[in-house]
C-alpha cells in the first residue's frame, strides 16, 4: 500500500466512484465523481488533533461499530493516503456551518471547508475492475441469533477483537459482559454454500480465517476452548491443510463437522444442538458465538456491470471463464480479486498482477509514453568529502513527541554533540513545507550529514532520503532516531526519563552520522529477454504475455511437444472443451514472432544474476546458450501414480485423469457400468503426499457429472474425506447430490479398500450414518490421486530457489510477492508453485508475466545502497559466505589465482548473514558498518561521543 | 441428592440435552427430561403416576397455546393439568407442585426457567415421600 502511496505514477482518488465508462480499448474515457475529504491530503500530517477535539462522535466502522471515533478521523494508522478525512454526514460545520474546532485546532492547516466535489473524465487505456466483495444480508445473520444475542459476533467483529491495534487491544471479551469467555464456537458457512440466502457457492476463505482467528484467540488466552462446526473442513491453499493440522494440534482446536442450524441463548449462554454424520444428536453451551461470514458480490454490481457494460455470473459476481480469468466479458476492462469469484490474500495479489500484465499487453505500444520518472541533480561529492557537518531536525510531531518528551531540551542538547552544526526542532518535519525548509538549511549550512530524531525509519526514511537526493546529496547521508515510537509513546507516563533516552537515542544517531559515507547506487543493464521453462498451460500464458508485452521470449518444453497437464484433460471445470483452450494457446505461441520455443528441450545451468543471466540448455542432445534477463519458471508437475487400491493391478482401476482420457476418447465403455466407485484424496493429505491437492473433489464431481449425462442408470459412489469444492465450484458439488451422486465420507483412519471379488472387483468401506461395513461392487473404480511436484530437485538446486517441504517450488512471500522466487530474476506459476486448476494457473502465470516484464521495461535494475562489500584483501576465499547466502549473491572468483569472495550487488538483498559469519571480518554491509554500530554503542555507554574510528 | 423434578416437554420444545444444561448449572440437579411426540397425549394418570414414582414436582411444557404443532394439544394439557391440580389438592398435596408452561418452539430457555420455578415451589416444602 506504501508503495502505491508513492509511486508517482499512481494517482490516488479517494471518496470517488465511476460514473460512466465510454470509448473503446486503448481509448476509454472514465467518468468519475469524487466526494471532498475537506481535508488536505498534501498538507495532513495525521497527528490526530482533529479527532481528539472534535465534539461529534461517530460509530467506528472500521472497527466494526465496536468502538466511536470522531467526524475526521483515519480508519487506520496505516491506511494510505496518510491523511484524515471528516465524515460529511457527522460534521457540524458541513451541514450546520457551526463548530469549526478541528480547523482551528490544526497547526499544519489542512482542514479545508471549501472543497467541493469533482468530477474528472479520466483518459485511460485500459481498466481493472477490484470493488472487491460484499457483505452478506443481516437477515442471514439474525437467523443464527446475530442482534438479538450480543454474545453472537462475526468473524470480522472477532477479526477487530483479537487485533492489538483493535477496540480493545487485542483482549477477547464478549460484548455483553466485557468479560473473557471461556468457551467459544465458531459456525462456518454463514451466508455460503447456503441457497436460502440466494449463496449457493462456497466462500472460500472462512475455513482458514476461521482456524486463524481461533489460534489468534488461543495465543491470548490459552485457557479458551475452542469448537469450530464445519460442514467440510476446506483448507484447500498452498500450506494450509499443515497449518490446519499444525493449530488444531498446538491449540487443540475441536474440529466438528455439523452445520448448527441455529443458535438460542439461555440464561446468558448460548446453546447449540448439532447431528453428526453417524446421525446422533449433540449439544452444548458456549460463551460466545462467533459467525464465520461469506464473501457475497458487491453490493453495487450490478450497477458497476451496468456502467461498464460487462456481464455477472448468476451469483453476481464477475463473469469470467477458465480460460480467460481475468478477462470481463467487454474487451480492455479486467477483473481481479474477489469480484471474479471468493478468493484469499494471496490469489487476488497474484490475480492484481495479473490484470497489469493484461493491460501492459493492450498498451505495450503505448509504453512510456504518459509515466512519470523523478529525476534527481548530480551529487555533489566535494561536499560529502568533507569533514562531517551534521544537522539534527529533532520533531514535534505535532503533540505526538513534543506531548511527552521535552523537544526543545533534546535539540539544544543535540547542539553540545561534537560534529553538530545545526540543530532546530520542526512541528511536522514530515510535512511538505518542513521538507522544504529542511532542504534549504541543509544547502545554506552546506550540512552533509543529517540526524532526524522523529518517528520510524521504516515509514518516514525514504521520505527524507528523497529531500536529500533532491539535493544533491547520497540518500546514505541520513540517521533516524526514532524518538516518537521508542520515547514519546511507550514512555508516555514519563516525560523526564523519555526526554533522557531521546537525548541517548540523538547521540547515538549522531555518533553513527559522523561516520556516515555516501553509498553507490548501481544499476544494472538488463538484456530484454526472458526465458520461460516448461510449456504446459502456465508456461504458454507467460510466455504469450511477455511476448505481447513486446518482449522476446524462449520457450523450453522437456517434451516432445507443448500442452503439459492441460493435453490430458477433456473439459475444464466450467464445462468448456480443455482442447480449444490448448489449441489456441499452442496456436498463439506458435504464431507469435517474440517466441522461440525449443522442444525436447532441459536447462543444465544458469549463471548469472537478475539482468543477466546465461543459460546452457541441451536441446535434443546439442547444447544451447540462451542470454536472458529474467526467467519465469513453469515446470509443472505430475500425476501421482499410487500403490495399492489394485491400481496398475486390475484394468477397472485407473485415476482421474485416466478416466478423463478414457470419456474423451468415447463414452461406449460405459454402457455395462453399473457402479462407478471414485475414492477421494489417494495418496494426498497424509498418505504419501501430505498437501491437499486442491482440484480433485471438483475434477472427480465434473467426470462423475460427465458420466451421468451419458449413462444415467449408472450409481456412482464417490468416498471423502472432505469435498472441497471451493467457489463457485460448489454448484457441481450440489448438482452431483441432486443427481442422485452418492457421497460417502471416510476418515484416514479407515480408508475404503478396493477387493478382488471373483472376476469383479469390489470397494470396501464403512458407512458413517449406517454405522456399517458396506462392500459395493464396481465396474470402474476411480482413484483421485493428487498431484505430485515434478522433478524440482535438480532446478532448485541450480537457481537456489528454496522447496517447500512437499517438494513445490517456495514463493519470496506468500501474500506479498506470490509469483516472485526468493532469488531475484526468477518468477513462478502453473503447477510448480502448487496444485491449482486452469483458471488459476492462467491468472497465476500472467502474473509472473508481469512480474518478469518489469526488469526487461526498465532496462536497468536498480540496487538496493545496502548491500555486502567484500573487502578482499583481508578476504581469505573460504567461501562460508557464498554457501550461507541465501540469494545466490555471493560467487567465489580468481583474483591473482587466489579464491575471492565477491557480492553480486545486482542480486544482494543486504540481510547481512555473510558479514556475520566471516572469520576475517572482510564483509562489511553498506549503511551498517561495523565501525558505524561500534559508534553507537560506544555512543549508548560512554554518555559522550567518543572517536572509534 | 436433590429433588426429583420430573418435565414432561413436547417435541418441539428445547433439544438441548438435559445433561449439558445441568454441567453448566443452569437446572437442577434432580432435573428428569421425558419427551412426548404432543403433550396432548398426556393423561391425567400419567401425572399422578408420576409423583407416586418418586417425584417431588412434575411440570409440562408444551407449545405455544395459538401455535401448537397439533393445533390444541397444549390446551388440552394445560387443561389435564388443570383436573390433576384438583386431585393433588383432595389428596393434601400442594397444587404448586404440578404446573404446566409454554414455550416457543425449539427454545431452551422457557424449560430453564420452569424447572429453576419448581425447584423454588420445593426450596421450602417437605418431602411428600416421607
Amino acid at each position: 500500500m506504501v508503495e502505491a502511496g508513492r509511486s508517482p505514477n499512481i494517482e490516488i482518488l479517494s471518496n470517488a466512484r465511476l460514473e460512466a465508462l465510454e470509448g473503446k480499448p486503448g481509448q476509454f474515457v472514465a467518468r468519475v465523481h469524487q466526494e471532498p475529504r475537506f481535508i488536505d491530503e498534501d498538507k495532513c500530517t495525521a497527528c490526530g488533533m482533529c479527532t481528539m477535539y472534535c465534539p461529534r462522535p461517530v460509530v467506528d466502522t472500521y472497527n466494526e461499530r465496536l468502538e466511536v471515533t470522531r467526524a475526521p478521523h483515519i480508519d487506520y494508522a496505516q491506511a494510505i493516503p496518510s491523511s484524515y478525512y471528516i465524515d460529511a454526514k457527522a460534521c457540524l460545520r458541513v451541514n450546520y456551518e457551526t463548530c469549526n474546532l478541528c480547523a482551528q485546532t490544526c497547526t499544519a492547516k489542512a482542514i479545508d471547508f471549501s472543497q467541493k466535489p469533482k468530477e474528472h473524465a479520466l483518459e485511460v487505456g485500459a481498466v481493472v475492475l477490484a470493488p472487491g466483495f460484499g457483505r452478506v444480508d443481516s437477515s442471514v445473520l439474525e437467523r443464527f441469533g446475530y442482534g438479538r444475542y450480543p454474545d453472537v459476533v462475526t468473524s470480522y467483529e472477532f477479526e477487530r477483537l483479537t487485533c492489538a491495534s483493535g477496540p480493545t487491544e487485542g483482549h477477547i471479551v464478549r460484548p455483553s459482559d466485557n468479560k473473557t469467555p471461556r468457551k467459544i464456537a465458531f459456525l462456518q458457512c454463514i451466508g455460503s454454500r447456503d441457497e436460502t440466502c440466494g449463496n449457493g457457492y462456497c466462500s472460500t476463505v472462512c475455513c482458514m480465517y476461521a482456524i486463524k482467528e481461533a489460534s489468534v484467540a488461543k495465543e491470548h488466552e490459552p485457557d479458551l476452548d475452542i469448537s469450530l462446526f464445519f460442514m467440510d473442513v476446506r483448507t484447500q491453499g498452498k500450506g494450509f491443510d499443515e497449518a490446519r493440522q499444525r493449530a488444531q494440534e498446538k491449540y487443540g482446536l475441536h474440529v466438528i463437522r455439523a452445520r448448527v442450524p441455529r443458535v438460542e441463548q439461555v440464561d446468558g449462554m448460548l446453546a447449540l444442538t448439532w447431528t453428526t454424520d453417524d446421525g446422533k444428536s449433540h449439544s452444548d453451551l458456549f460463551d460466545m458465538v462467533v459467525l464465520s461470514v461469506g464473501l457475497d458480490s458487491p453490493e453495487d454490481a450490478q450497477s458497476i456491470a451496468e456502467l461498464a457494460d460487462i456481464k455477472l455470473n448468476h451469483y453476481d459476481f464477475c463473469k469470467t471463464t477458465a480460460g480467460a480469468p481475468l478477462a470481463t466479458t467487454r474487451e480492455g476492462i479486467y477483473v481481479a480479486g474477489a469480484f471474479q469469484g471468493p478468493k484469499d490474500i494471496p490469489e487476488s495479489v497474484t490475480q492484481a498482477s495479473g490484470v497489469a500484465a493484461m493491460a501492459s499487453e493492450l498498451l505495450a505500444e503505448s509504453r512510456n509514453t504518459c509515466t512519470i520518472s523523478v529525476t534527481y541533480p548530480e551529487e555533489d561529492k566535494a561536499i560529502e568529502a568533507e569533514e562531517p557537518r551534521i544537522g539534527v531536525f529533532v520533531c514535534h510531531c505535532g503533540v505526538n513527541i513534543a506531548g511527552t518528551v521535552d523537544v526543545k531540551a533534546v535539540r539544544d542538547y543535540a547542539g553540545s554533540l561534537p560534529g553538530v552544526v545545526l540543530y532546530e526542532d520542526t512541528l511536522y518535519s514530515c510535512s511538505q513545507d518542513a521538507l522544504k525548509s529542511i532542504a534549504e538549511k541543509i544547502k545554506e549550512n552546506r550540512l552533509n550529514r543529517v540526524v532526524i530524531a522523529a518517528c520510524s525509519p521504516r515509514t518516514h526514511e525514504p521520505l527524507f532520503q528523497e529531500t536529500l537526493r533532491s539535493i544533491g546529496l547520497n540518500p546514505a547521508l541520513i540517521e533516524m532516531a526514532n524518538i516518537r515510537d521508542q520515547c514519546a509513546w511507550v514512555h508516555s507516563q514519563e516525560p523526564e526519563a523519555a526526554t533522557e533516552k531521546s537525548k541517548d537515542l540523538v547521540r547515538m544517531a549522531v555518533a553513527k552520522a559522523r561516520l556516515l559515507e555516501p553509498l553507490a547506487q548501481p544499476t544494472v543493464d538488463v538484456t530484454p529477454n526472458a526465458l520461460v521453462i516448461g510449456g504446459g498451460a502456465a508456461g504458454m500464458t507467460a510466455a504469450i504475455s511477455i511476448a505481447d508485452q513486446g518482449y522476446r521470449c524462449v520457450l523450453v518444453e522437456k517434451g516432445r511437444k507443448l500442452g503439459g497437464n492441460l493435453s490430458r484433460l477433456a473439459w475444464t471445470l466450467d464445462g468448456q472443451d480443455a482442447s480449444s483452450v490448448l489449441d489456441s494457446l499452442k496456436k498463439k505461441v506458435k504464431d507469435h514472432p517474440n517466441i522461440h520455443v525449443q522442444l525436447e528441450s532441459q536447462v543444465e545451468s544458469i549463471s548469472g544474476y537478475v539482468g543477466n543471466f546465461t543459460t546452457t540448455i541441451n536441446s535434443k542432445g546439442k547444447t544451447k546458450v540462451i542470454n536472458h534477463g529474467v526467467a519465469v519458471l513453469a515446470t509443472g508437475a505430475r500425476e501421482y501414480k499410487p500403490s495399492g487400491y489394485l491400481y496398475g493391478e486390475n484394468n477397472r482401476v485407473m485415476t482421474q485423469l485416466e478416466l478423463e482420457e478414457k470419456l474423451k476418447r468415447g463414452k461406449a465403455f460405459l454402457k455395462n457400468a453399473r457402479n462407478v466407485v471414485m475414492i477421494q484424496c489417494v495418496g494426498s493429505r497424509g498418505e504419501d503426499l501430505k498437501h491437499c491437492s486442491r482440484l480433485c473433489c471438483s475434477q472427480a464431481i465434473k467426470n462423475a457429472l460427465m458420466i451421468k449425462e451419458h449413462s444415467p442408470d449408472t450409481n456412482i459412489y464417490i468416498f471423502f474425506r472432505d469435498i472441497r469444492t471451493y467457489g463457485f465450484h460448489e454448484d457441481l458439488y450440489r448438482e452431483a447430490r441432486e443427481k442422485g451422486i452418492v457421497f460417502l465420507r471416510y476418515m484416514p483412519d479407515r480408508r475404503p479398500e478396493v477387493v478382488r471379488r471373483g472376476r469383479g472387483i469390489a470397494v470396501k468401506g464403512f458407512d458413517r450414518l449406517m454405522g456399517e461395513d458396506i462392500e459395493i461392487p464396481a465396474s470402474l473404480v476411480v482413484l483421485s490421486t493428487g498431484i505430485a511436484p515434478g522433478d524440482n530437485v535438480e532446478l532448485a538446486k541450480v537457481i537456489k530457489a528454496p522447496l517447500t517441504s512437499d517438494g513445490f517450488f517456495l514463493e519470496a512471500h506468500a501474500k506479498l510477492r506470490p509469483v516472485e522466487v526468493a532469488v531475484d530474476g526468477f518468477y513462478l506459476c502453473g503447477l510448480a508453485h502448487g496444485p491449482k486448476s486452469l483458471d488459476e494457473s492462467i491468472a497465476q502465470a500472467k502474473a509472473a508475466a508481469a512480474k518478469a516484464v518489469i526488469p526487461l521495461a526498465k532496462g536497468k535494475v536498480a540496487v538496493a545502497p545496502i548491500v555486502s562489500q567484500v573487502d578482499q584483501k583481508t578476504c581469505i576465499g573460504c567461501g562460508i559466505c557464498e554457501s550461507l547466502c541465501p540469494f545466490n549473491a555471493i560467487r567465489l572468483v580468481k583474483v591473482n589465482k587466489r579464491r575471492k569472495a565477491q557480492t553480486i550487488t545486482a542480486s544482494c538483498k543486504g540481510c547481512g548473514i555473510c558479514a556475520s559469519h566471516c572469520p576475517t571480518l572482510a564483509i562489511s554491509m553498506g549503511g551498517f558498518t561495523d565501525q558505524e554500530i561500534l559508534a553507537q554503542i560506544h555512543a549508548f555507554s560512554g554518555g559522550k561521543c567518543e572517536d572509534e574510528a | 441428592m436433590s429433588d426429583v423434578i420430573l418435565g414432561f416437554c413436547c417435541n418441539y420444545t428445547s433439544s438441548v440435552d438435559v445433561d449439558t444444561l445441568k454441567k453448566a448449572g443452569l437446572v437442577p440437579e434432580g432435573l428428569r427430561i421425558k419427551r412426548l411426540p404432543c403433550t396432548g397425549k398426556l393423561e391425567i394418570n400419567t401425572l399422578l403416576d408420576a409423583f407416586e414414582q418418586g417425584a417431588e414436582a412434575v411440570f409440562v411444557a408444551g407449545c405455544q397455546i395459538d401455535k401448537c404443532h397439533n393445533l390444541s394439544g397444549s390446551q388440552r394439557a394445560a387443561k389435564r393439568v388443570g383436573y390433576a391440580k384438583k386431585i393433588l389438592d383432595e389428596l393434601g398435596i400442594d397444587p404448586a407442585r404440578l404446573e404446566m408452561f409454554f414455550a416457543s418452539r425449539g427454545e431452551t430457555e422457557p424449560i430453564v426457567e420452569a424447572a429453576r420455578h419448581m425447584s423454588s415451589v420445593l426450596s421450602d416444602a417437605e418431602s411428600i415421600h416421607r
